[in-house]
């Protein structure tokens, strides 16, 4: 199973085939995953870079060592937020030497309850034309300005704003389609 | 299912630049983290056993690991120690 296959597969499958010993599987789920988890490092948390490289490698170990812990494979977005969130909360109480919870933990939980639609409008962003991920991402992912994109992608720089309008509104097209809506669901 | 409101194409915009990408070699770390594993786990095996392979490991633990095949990566390296008992 390649790598550029198993893009399309569902959180549940890119699970089963990660405990099958699929390193391509792997890949991908560490990709799907990385950004956030370091959203909640670094926008949920505030971590330094430091602190956040150190919870961010430790998230996707305990992920790899406890993947068979996990009793349903398509939960595997909550469970990841569960680990990083406790992870990122023993990283506190670590530094602090006292239980920090209270204090520190204001405002986490909404923010992570955002970056769980910022992943919702992620997939249903994988569904939209490449050129339509890569202008999104890009300009509000990536923070690039309309020339770096135009240069990159061989658009011309007048044309981009255009584009992102149109492809926002694709976008909110597909969030209301409810074929997409099924997308995490297997079967 | 997460339900996100479709009709605030300024919230959408604000959704996708919540999630800017992870450092890439913090991604490609953690990918690599099986096979750093399991070449470690073979590498364990093999130094019970070889006296100079252990030897090596012992006087230049982040080269032995490279010619394994295995990134030292500060987290490996630790990990390494630790259980080649170093």
């Amino acid at each position: 199973m390649g790598l550029q296959a198993s893009t399309s597969l569902t959180d549940k499958s890119l699970v089963e085939r990660c405990r099958a010993g699929d390193d391509a599987a792997w890949n991908e789920l560490v990709a799907r995953f990385s950004r956030y988890v370091y959203a909640i490092c670094v926008q949920g948390f505030r971590f330094s870079t430091h602190d956040a490289e150190d919870v961010f490698q430790d998230v996707f170990a305990k992920v790899y060592e406890q993947l068979g812990r996990l009793r349903d494979d398509g939960s595997i977005r909550p469970w990841i937020a569960q680990l990083t969130r406790r992870t990122c909360i023993d990283r506190l109480r670590g530094a602090r030497e006292a239980a920090t919870e209270d204090v520190e933990l204001a405002g986490v939980d909404d923010r992570i309850a955002e970056l769980d639609e910022a992943l919702a409008v992620r997939e249903t962003m994988a569904t939209l034309p490449e050129t339509c991920q890569e202008i999104l991402d890009r300009f509000f992912a990536r923070d690039e300005s309309y020339r770096t994109i135009g240069e990159a992608l061989e658009l011309p720089p007048g044309t981009i704003a255009s584009r992102i309008s149109r492809c926002l509104e694709k976008l909110r097209a597909a969030m209301e389609d409810p074929v997409i809506d099924r997308r995490p669901v297997d079967g | 299912m997460i339900r996100v409101p479709t009709n605030d194409i300024e919230l959408l915009a604000r959704r996708i630049g919540a999630l800017p990408p992870a450092p890439e070699g913090w991604v490609a770390a953690a990918q690599e983290l099986p096979r750093a594993r399991a070449g470690l786990d073979d590498l364990v095996v093999r130094s019970g056993g070889d006296a100079q392979l252990r030897a090596r490991l012992v006087a230049d633990l982040e080269s032995a690991l490279a010619e394994s095949g295995i990134s030292p990566t500060p987290r490996i390296l630790a990990e390494a120690r630790s259980r080649l008992e170093l």
